[in-house]
């Protein structure tokens, strides 16, 4: 059967590689074009600083710029200026069945173009697993149904699974743009949430928050302050004396632009 | 053409659509819970490693529910544990019970509380016939695997495209593969285990050792005899051979299980033996095997 080389090249030609600029960190992922005019959707932890540069199928390459990064989804928008590109097609992730086939496309530990196949293994609350086999450089890459339809996002391997962002989640933030960030990474501990990352010009760090500050309260919760829609969220943590309680007022505006 | 890819893909969907209301996911042991099916209304068959407590077992049906279960008994030589629930659920259409052909498609099913219903594919990678397992017990089949068996899933109904059940899903038989424990062993089995609460096993209370015969032949020397065991009873003498059991020849001790295997308890059976060089024939009263525990 010739159908899965059929519908793989169409998807090929709408994947790309992204090359991190600056080069030290050597990590690439994958990218999937998103419009003919420039858009490309990758994972947020592949495009991390302010540009990069994409490699399309043929091996043409084009600096891009991250025009939007959304790191509580994972995902990221690049820009860039390049002809007629051939766009991926999207499908309806709520449409997906378990059982159905599915293809991803990625440049798995450096194989471009490579192709995978499996099955829907089961619809989760946040992502859509598959019963494929998925390697680091499969990040930010296309997850296509039988007819060669974009679902979902590859982002991670889950206990041996494929775990892509369903594709209803990635036309949310092309059109609506990331949801607001605190910029900072976190790790449950005893107490709630403790920073061990923090983005310097962040919403955090401008309203004092350090790396070490423990959050409290649940992340579910925290989720929430920050889609409510509110200009502010207030949080409260703890800092080396764990009786004191401190609170702090964060800013996050209305930062969101619509990826597209 | 890829409307030929999107109508098999339709059809695997269509067969997990059709298997899944069948299908639970079963909470008896930390961390993972694991998947089982519906055998008949109100029972539930699943492997029976998955089954680490006899208490306060729940499964999550179809809808989402998850309601206690009872554990009715289990079989660990055949990795089969059977499970009841007052809930309305029973068994799918007719199962597959002929051999399936290596490298017919399959799925296997499974269900998990937080995202429903869960599927893997691959092919049947082997079939064959009776086969023993290093558990001890029986299979009718040996059905092997080339597919992900995922935790969650394992105990789930491996299916073929036209969601017909052919086995229950286990990783606990083989090292190498998954395996579906046939529907044929899972109707034995299950029906001994609802009407007795557990598996009896023939048992002649000898201990064995394999021999060479002058004749190249191959027999099975009693070495030790438990006293008024089954064998005991019968006549059996330490240092006889025992050559056939029930017209089958014995060579190796598996295949005297095996052949014991298909005797029920108070049977009688007819076993031919060398004792000083001469043939002789006894007939023993097939015990049942102490359970361990």
């Amino acid at each position: 059967m010739h159908a899965f080389g059929e519908v793989a090249e169409k998807l090929r030609r709408s994947t790309v590689q992204v090359h991190p600029f600056g080069g030290r960190d050597r990590g690439s992922g994958s990218g999937v074009i998103w419009s003919a005019g420039g858009l490309i959707l990758t994972n947020a932890h592949v495009a991390r600083g302010p540009d990069a540069e994409i490699e399309l199928w043929d091996g043409r390459r084009f600096p891009a710029r991250v025009t939007a990064r959304d790191p509580r989804r994972d995902l990221a928008a690049l820009r860039v200026d390049a002809p007629a590109l051939d766009a991926a097609v999207p499908g309806d992730s709520h449409a997906l069945r378990p059982g159905e086939l599915v293809i991803a496309v990625g440049s798995p530990l450096g194989f471009a173009g490579a192709l995978s196949t499996g099955v829907v293994h089961s619809i989760g609350t946040q992502w859509i697993y598959a019963d494929v086999r998925l390697a680091p450089g499969n990040s930010g890459g296309p997850l296509a149904d039988a007819h060669g339809r974009v679902i979902g996002i590859n982002t991670a391997v889950v206990k041996g699974l494929g775990a892509a962002i369903p594709s209803a989640t990635a036309l949310d933030f092309v059109r609506n743009g990331a949801r607001p960030a605190l910029g900072v990474s976190l790790r449950p501990v005893h107490l709630g949430l403790q920073v061990t990352e923090i983005d310097r010009d962040g919403a955090a760090a401008i309203a004092g928050l350090r790396v070490g500050d423990v959050l409290l309260g649940r992340l579910e919760d925290l989720h929430a302050a920050l889609d409510a829609g509110s200009e502010t969220v207030r949080v409260r943590f703890l800092r080396d004396d764990t009786r004191r309680v401190r609170e702090t007022v964060v800013r996050i505006g209305a930062r969101a632009e619509a990826a597209a | 053409m890829s409307t030929q890819l999107a109508a098999l893909s339709d059809e695997l969907a269509a067969a997990v659509k059709q298997a899944e209301r069948h299908v639970v996911a079963v909470h008896a042991r930390p961390r993972f819970s694991s998947s089982g099916v519906f055998w008949k209304p109100g029972v539930i068959v699943t492997a029976e490693h998955t089954i680490r407590r006899e208490e306060e077992i729940t499964v999550t049906l179809a809808g989402g529910n998850t309601v206690p279960a009872t554990l009715a008994g289990a079989d660990s030589g055949t990795d089969i544990a059977v499970l009841k629930v007052e809930a309305p659920g029973g068994p799918g259409g007719p199962p597959h019970t002929d051999a399936p052909a290596p490298g017919t498609l399959a799925l296997a099913i499974g269900r998990s509380e937080d995202s429903g219903v869960n599927a893997s594919l691959g092919i049947i990678s082997a079939c064959s016939g009776e086969w023993r397992t290093w558990r001890g017990g029986q299979l009718d089949r040996y059905v092997r695997l080339d597919l992900n068996v995922f935790p969650t899933s394992d105990g789930g109904a491996v299916i073929n495209t036209a969601g017909e059940l052919i086995g229950v899903a286990t990783t606990a038989l083989s090292r190498i593969a998954g395996l579906a424990i046939p529907v044929s062993t899972i109707e034995r089995i299950a029906d001994q285990i609802l009407t007795r609460g557990h598996v009896s096993r023939g048992y002649l209370g000898v201990g064995l050792q394999p021999v060479e015969l002058p004749d190249h032949h191959k027999g099975l020397i009693v070495l030790s005899l438990e006293s008024s065991g089954p064998a005991a009873k019968g006549g059996l003498l330490v240092g006889d051979i025992l050559v056939a059991l029930g017209g089958r020849a014995v060579a190796e001790t598996e295949e005297l299980q095996g052949t014991l295997e298909s005797h029920a308890p108070g049977q009688t059976v007819e076993v031919a033996i060398l004792r000083g060089g001469d043939s002789r024939k006894v007939t023993i009263t097939i015990g049942e095997r102490p359970r361990r525990g």
